[in-house]
């Protein structure tokens, strides 16, 4: 899932300075499971900033809301009713979400209350992995299921470099070496051969904007 | 709007603004003829074969029991509802119904108007959920 970390409250309180009534609106989707976008961080959001804006001195109305998902129009109409009494939105889903709700809303000015910092885990409550960088191009078949790409300082392709020691990184000793988990893993599955491939470099996608069509909906979608 | 998750009772008079709130909501339920076609399109029900695991059951005894008894409903009768709304769907939209009815819709209307109540899943208690 998409994790995310609330701003903190003073850069949150410096986007909504001027305002003089807020909409916050909150998303039961990722950022809830990572407890930082549902009902109850709204609530509380809404009563720390409310405490802030009568401490400095400027009043503001606030009202919250959460919406199922905030990557979904249909989710999103709930707030057509509501909107137009406030003077901007704060969004507590992730970055795709607050764009969404800015796209329906384009006159509005919509803000970012979360940091969106990762495709992660969740290892328990309240505790968070990152896991994947979503590169467009999955090479976690032949790697016995550990990305190299998040897991590794390096992101290296044909690991490991010659910095690991005692199956710990050079960049922090703290951190695991993910090509020698990787080695471990497929050896434990008698798969080493799969380190002999060596791999071309990646076609980084990351740097436009993803877009994918479901193979039964091409047609639908003229793609 | 999200209620005070610590209140108690139900705001009758918020619970009855939503319910007028989507005329379409009601039109769905008067609809539904009970067929379980929409039962084959649940990934849940497929893999646990409850009936009570339904899109329809999961509509009907939320939502429609929302309208049903608007009146008397209590917030433990809300609360219980957490188990169909949260616990056996996860929202994922492919029910799929032969009368055009929106049940995902009608599913994400009952946990919006629990949430107004300030009823809502808390993620803290458990990473599994419910």
């Amino acid at each position: 899932m998409v994790i995310a970390k609330t701003k903190p409250l003073e850069e949150i309180f410096g986007m909504i300075r001027s305002c003089r009534s807020l909409l916050i609106v909150g998303c039961a989707g990722c950022t809830a499971l990572c407890l930082e976008g549902g009902p109850r961080e709204v609530d509380g959001l809404k009563d720390r900033l409310g405490a802030l804006c009568k401490e400095e001195g400027s009043p503001c109305r606030m009202e919250g809301i959460t919406l199922e998902r905030q990557c979904e129009m249909e989710f999103i109409e709930e707030l057509d009713a509501i909107e137009g009494d406030y003077e901007a939105i704060l969004s507590l889903a992730c970055g795709a979400g607050v764009q969404f709700v800015a796209e329906r809303y384009p006159r509005k000015p919509v803000l970012p209350a979360l940091n969106t910092t990762f495709i992660g885990v969740n290892r328990a409550v309240g505790l968070y992995e990152e896991r994947c960088r979503s590169c467009g191009d999955c090479q976690l078949a032949s790697t016995g299921g550990i990305c190299f790409v998040t897991l590794c300082a390096k992101s290296l392709f044909n690991g490991p470099c010659g910095g690991s020691h005692n199956g710990r990184c050079e960049v922090d000793p703290e951190i695991p070496c993910a090509w020698c988990a990787i080695y471990e893993r497929l050896k434990g599955q008698g798969r080493l051969e799969s380190l002999l491939t060596l791999r071309p470099p990646m076609a980084w996608k990351n740097g436009v904007r993803g877009l994918q069509v479901h193979e039964d909906f091409k047609d639908r979608y003229g793609r | 709007m999200n209620g005070a998750p610590l209140q108690r009772g139900v705001d009758r008079d918020k619970l009855k603004a939503m319910l007028r709130q989507k005329r379409r909501m009601r039109y769905f339920l008067s609809f539904c003829a009970s067929c379980g076609l929409c039962a084959e399109s649940c990934f849940y029900y497929r893999k646990h074969g409850d009936p009570r695991s339904t899109p329809a059951y999961k509509a009907v005894n939320t939502l429609g029991v929302m309208f049903s008894r608007k009146r008397t409903l209590s917030r433990d009768d809300l609360e219980g509802m957490k188990v169909l709304l949260w616990g056996k769907c996860v929202l994922c939209r492919r029910c799929y119904c032969p009368f055009g009815i929106d049940i995902s819709g009608m599913i994400s209307w009952a946990r919006s108007i629990c949430r107004a109540q300030g009823i809502y899943e808390d993620y803290r208690k458990s990473s599994r959920g419910l």
